[in-house]
């Protein structure tokens, strides 16, 4: 005779909470030019000229932005080369 | 990409060549202190210390090398790939860095940032030069670009 089958009663519940985002944030500055920081921006971000030169006039204009977002060790390792670059800039936590 | 050339006179060769013996050795501590390094991981900051002092030493080698290498009338620099025309370009950026901050400590930014408006007279005989410096070395920078990255410009 068959066992009747149980149906184990399950509950799942989601307990993952995403990781902080982190936003690499770069600061106006009167030394270095601006197609300067328009090829820092193409070389260490990776970007074309265009979206480098949007960011580099948001900074000109507002004194500052945010030019990455995301985990924290790439954050921190994108900070470091615009440092490299010597351009004036730091990490925060998003949000 | 081929070779890349910035040239000068030999005058500027001098000129230049002597503020950066004075001024290479303060520029990686201007560049480490200007640094925002995370103050929270002290294993995080202790490597950024060290690269960034590591990248400056690098930085017043070049330029020693660059400028002491530079021959002839007009003297002519020459770097012979990206690679080294990117660093070459950072190490004047430090450089312009710690002139900013070791000789122009009171003047504003706003000033600096237009500096063909400063007023020569009104600046000691030191700033005055330092201030020719700073722009000649700006000047290197925008040749370097141009011949890198036109795009980069407006």
């Amino acid at each position: 005779m068959a066992k009747p089958k149980l149906k184990p009663e399950i509950k799942t519940e989601s307990l993952v909470s995403a990781a902080p985002r982190w936003n690499v944030v770069v600061l106006n500055d009167p030394i270095n030019y601006q197609a300067y920081v328009v090829l820092a921006f193409m070389n260490v971000l990776r970007l074309g000229a265009a979206e480098a030169k949007r960011l580099m006039r948001v900074i000109h204009a507002e004194g500052r932005a945010t030019v990455w977002t995301g985990g924290r060790e790439r954050a921190e390792m994108l900070s470091l080369e615009l440092q490299q670059w010597h351009l004036n800039s730091l990490l925060e936590q998003d949000g | 990409m081929a070779e890349l050339r910035l040239t000068m006179t030999t005058e500027a060769r001098t000129v230049l060549t002597d503020l950066l013996r004075l001024i290479a050795p303060a520029a990686a501590r201007v560049t480490v202190n200007r640094a925002h390094v995370p103050a929270t991981d002290p294993e995080i900051a202790g490597f950024w210390v060290e690269t960034l002092t590591a990248q400056a030493a690098e930085e017043a080698r070049l330029l020693a090398v660059a400028f002491a290498g530079a021959k002839g009338d007009p003297a002519v620099i020459v770097l012979p790939n990206e690679a080294q025309a990117h660093a070459f370009l950072r190490a004047l950026s430090a450089v312009r860095l710690a002139l900013r901050d070791l000789v122009f400590a009171d003047v504003t930014d706003a000033q600096l940032e237009n500096a063909e408006d400063l007023d020569d007279a009104t600046l000691p005989t030191e700033q005055r030069h330092a201030l020719a410096c700073y722009a000649c070395f700006g000047l290197l920078q925008q040749s370097l670009i141009a011949q890198l990255c036109p795009e980069a410009f407006d």
